[in-house]
């Protein structure tokens, strides 16, 4: 029984660290950018080494809830959507670390007059993925409360989708004065931002069934 | 030459094991919640503590519908009843041990002219029938109250399933204590009345006759659980109903309630107190208690697809099961006792008591079947406390091997 407590505990622990780690992340991703856009490079730098800890941090959590899950048998019926839980937010936080890293690799040359949209799609793109965080850990302990904390995940998804076409717009369609592969570049960035809220309502997806399902 | 006579009886114990006990363990087993090992051990002895403590009860039941008063006659009829098993699992006929042994006992009272006692006949159907009703009315209420209390109480997923799975270890061992108290009677209730063995001194307690006999049963079910319940346990999850944990605690819960109801003679006791009529005590068909429970649940979470062929099947079992066996112990008898020359019992006349016929050689036999069951008590033990240091041996083993396998990964990782 005592062994039972202890793993069970442990696991707790560590699947909560885990979504703190991703949740985190998705803080200091906001924050680097604002950083980038204002060319205030030591706390982009910061920031980006803070979402490299963090997202090994993610990696060997993931890696030890598996193996406790399967070892003491944990949540035999929801072990694999539970485990691909996990690996979507994982995802989102490997996205975070490799977009970070493109901007620091490829140093964008953002002009200031779209500073404004960057911030926009990087606050609305983050903000789908911190609405699932709730959601995420509501599986856990309220699964019926789950969906209706969905809402705001796709809600968010669907405005970063339009901020970045609109962004995206005035770039190829208002800068004339941006060469084309300054213009794709730029694109590829926005890319890169949007995505996160695109994995977010991919989790959010696979989230909304597992409620359902739990609750069957 | 008396075990030789028990053999029928020991294997309808093992095909007992091997079927019936599964139902307890086999959505946990099934769904992985708890590994085959730990539950094969604790059905085994959580049975067999069932089965000698409080199995009595459903056994004079089955010694009032008829006292089977010859050696010869209790084996050919659980040889009976194993036979009928047999056959219709083989042609996938519908089938439960209860039914089989309570018709091969009509049988052997219409061959030796004995009359069937009707109010115990009346009050075993009606414990049948009653079985999974009341199986799936308390799945019904056991299963809203669970419901309701992980609504309130929001306990975190994963400490809600270690519960869920301790509660299955601890229900799981009540349902076998229960299976033990309540079955035991369809694989010794036969061979009670027609033996009288002495008294087994252990030291820390006395077991009686009957208890040593239902000791040999509950050694023979615990046999079928060991050698040979893993597969149906594998599979009796997904092919009964695909079970939710909380939904199979409840299962094996309601069913242990509803075994444990017809066994219990201080249950029963305390409904008189009460001014309630007393509770039959009565074997009831496990399986057919468990597929009330799951229907039970099925209405409640309103499933459209009710499979009315499982409830056919039931109601099939009732009748078939006994007129089969009935008709097959009939002619085992006839067979034995003109061809094998062997006393298979007679008319029991004579209000008070069973004036039971033995014969010489086997009165003589039977002193020597209690200093067998010491020897098996003995060797059990030993082999159990081996088996034991063993498992905690290797176990510990595994768990150091993992750790160092983790530990060498995040090493050469960095």
């Amino acid at each position: 029984m005592a062994v039972f407590t202890r793993t069970t505990k442990n696991l707790i622990l560590k699947i909560d660290e885990f979504i703190d780690n991703v949740d985190i992340g998705l803080l200091v991703f906001k924050e680097g950018i604002k950083a980038f856009l204002d060319k205030d490079m030591d706390a982009f730098h910061r920031h980006l080494q803070k979402v490299d800890l963090l997202e090994n941090s993610a990696d060997k959590l993931q890696r030890e809830i598996e193996n406790e899950m399967i070892t003491h048998s944990v949540l035999p019926q929801q072990r694999a959507e539970v485990s691909n839980l996990i690996d979507e937010l994982d995802e989102i936080i490997d996205s975070i670390k490799s977009s970070l890293n493109e901007f620091d690799i490829e140093m964008p040359d953002i002009p200031v007059s779209l500073n404004n949209n960057f911030i926009s799609l990087t606050e609305t793109s983050v903000s789908a993925a911190e609405e699932l965080i709730p959601a995420a850990r509501a599986y856990f302990k309220e699964p019926y409360t789950v969906r209706e904390k969905l809402l705001k995940v796709y809600y968010y998804e669907s405005e970063a989708d339009k901020i970045a076409s609109n962004t995206k717009k005035i770039i190829f369609q208002e800068m004339k004065e941006l060469d084309l592969a300054h213009k794709a570049h730029l694109r590829y960035i926005i890319h890169h931002v949007e995505v996160i809220s695109d994995l977010a309502q991919k989790a959010a997806d696979l989230l909304s069934g597992m409620a359902i399902k739990i609750l069957m | 030459m008396i075990i030789l006579y028990l053999t029928s009886g020991l294997f309808l114990g093992w095909s007992l094991g091997a079927n019936d006990a599964s139902h307890i363990f086999g959505s946990a087993v099934g769904s992985k919640m708890i590994s085959f090992r730990t539950a094969a051990v604790i059905a085994s002895v959580f049975f067999i503590l069932g089965a000698v403590i409080q199995g009595s009860g459903t056994s004079n039941t089955l010694s009032k519908l008829g006292a089977v008063n010859a050696i010869g006659g209790s084996f050919t009829v659980a040889l009976a009843a194993a036979i009928t098993i047999y056959m219709m699992t083989k042609f996938s006929l519908p089938i439960s041990t209860t039914q089989a042994i309570v018709g091969a006992i009509i049988g052997w009272n219409i061959f030796t002219g004995n009359p069937t006692h009707s109010a115990t006949l009346t009050k075993i159907v009606a414990a049948w029938i009653a079985g999974p009703v009341i199986g799936a009315v308390f799945a019904i209420i056991l299963y809203i109250l669970l419901k309701r209390f992980k609504k309130s109480a929001k306990i975190h997923l994963i400490k809600f399933e270690s519960y869920i799975k301790t509660g299955l270890l601890i229900v799981g061992a009540f349902g076998a204590y229960s299976l033990g108290a309540n079955n035991i009677a369809n694989v010794m209730g036969v061979f009670i009345p027609a033996f009288h063995l002495q008294d087994l001194n252990l030291g820390i307690f006395t077991l009686s006759s009957t208890q040593q006999i239902l000791l040999l049963g509950g050694l023979a079910v615990a046999a079928g659980i060991l050698t040979y319940s893993w597969k149906v346990m594998e599979t009796i999850g997904s092919n009964i109903m695909e079970l939710s944990s909380d939904a199979a605690l409840i299962v094996v819960l309601a069913q242990s309630l509803v075994l444990f109801i017809f066994s219990s003679t201080g249950l029963s006791d305390l409904f008189v107190r009460a001014g309630l009529p007393p509770i039959p005590m009565v074997p009831v068909s496990s399986s057919q208690v468990i597929v009330g429970c799951i229907l039970g649940i099925g209405l409640y979470k309103g499933a459209r697809n009710i499979n009315f062929k499982v409830l056919r099947d039931i109601g099939l079992a009732w009748v078939v099961s006994p007129v089969v066996s009935g008709l097959l112990t009939f002619f085992l008898l006839f067979f034995m006792k003109n061809i094998f020359n062997m006393n298979v019992g007679t008319k029991i006349t004579g209000a008070a008591g069973n004036p039971l016929l033995m014969n010489d050689i086997l009165m003589q036999d039977q002193s020597d079947v209690s200093g067998i069951i010491r020897y098996i008590l003995l060797g059990l033990f030993v082999f159990g406390t081996i088996a034991l240091l063993l498992y905690f041996l290797l176990e510990s083993k595994k768990r150091k091997e993992m750790q160092r396998s983790e530990e060498k990964f995040w090493k050469n990782l960095k």
